[in-house]
């Protein structure tokens, strides 16, 4: 019980301070296995996880892919165009 | 069948030189697309006087739909998005640059000795990203979409946008040979 509270409260605060995010966008023309490979080596996600977020602009359209300030979002919006995904950044609406 | 392999730190890719051929034409519209001036060298250049001398008065978003898939907007809204792209635009153009110069300066060996071959010691990442770069350019160019596998083969052989549609698969298959030595 007071494990999960304490985790809350990290976890609030952190979207307080941290509340943009970057989205990729799919698109008709970015191998699966190349989106795959980009997010491993941006993010340094494990396979398993940069194969599920693939998956996920794939099948829904968009996937968020990070989250922090707005000046770590426009660095990584900027890496993402570098290797031609599709990426946007704005405020999390879910706040 | 051209392909890339693996040798050792580095990678290699044997080409005949009708595609070194195709892939330098290709290489340098898209570099011509993107402007071939080298300004952008001053926004590396750690002189302040110089990074402001060369920024250009106004960065616009590009008419262009192939520019507009490579130099993206980053924001949905326009305000923010030109903001955006008046700070990032030119090195990620430059970037873009730098891949295609680098691909086409190892293409140009080939293709100068007039025989096709081996071409050693390439940076797969460079690479990566720069027939990442020519597949977008094609693509919007042919106005690909799911289906687009199908229109291709239903094209009659004179059609004159079928060798296009050839070139864009041939290197979506190239892409994926070198990401299959890597993943």
């Amino acid at each position: 019980m007071v494990d999960t509270l304490a985790k809350e409260e990290v976890n609030i605060s952190e979207l307080i301070d941290r509340p943009w995010i970057t989205i990729v966008w799919d698109d008709p023309v970015n191998l699966m296995n190349y989106v795959t490979h980009v997010l491993i080596k941006l993010f340094g996600f494990s396979k398993e996880k940069a194969h599920d977020l693939m998956m996920q602009i794939h099948t829904q359209g968009r996937a968020v892919v990070s989250t922090g300030t707005r000046e770590e979002m426009e660095r990584d919006v900027q890496r993402l165009h570098e290797h031609g995904l599709w990426a946007t950044l704005q405020r999390d609406d879910k706040i | 069948m051209s392909n890339f392999e693996k040798i050792g730190d580095g990678y290699s890719l044997d080409l005949t030189l009708d595609e070194a051929q195709i892939l330098i034409n290709l290489v340098e519209q898209l570099l011509e697309l993107l402007g071939e001036g080298d300004f952008f060298h001053h926004y590396d250049s750690s002189d302040p006087l110089a990074q402001l001398l060369a920024m250009p008065s106004e960065i616009v978003t590009p008419d262009d739909p192939v520019l507009l898939r490579l130099l993206p907007n980053g924001y949905a809204d326009p305000e923010a998005a030109s903001d955006f792209r008046r700070y990032t635009e030119p090195q990620l153009r430059g970037a873009k640059q730098k891949n295609l110069r680098l691909v086409r300066e190892q293409l140009t060996v080939l293709v100068d000795e007039n025989l096709g071959g081996v071409i050693e010691g390439l940076d797969s990442d460079v690479w990566l990203k720069a027939m990442n770069d020519l597949r977008i350019a094609l693509s919007i160019r042919l106005e690909i979409n799911e289906d687009s596998f199908e229109t291709f083969e239903l094209l009659p052989d004179e059609d004159p946008q079928k060798p296009v549609y050839a070139v864009y698969f041939w290197l979506g298959w190239l892409q994926e040979n070198l990401l299959g030595l890597l993943l």
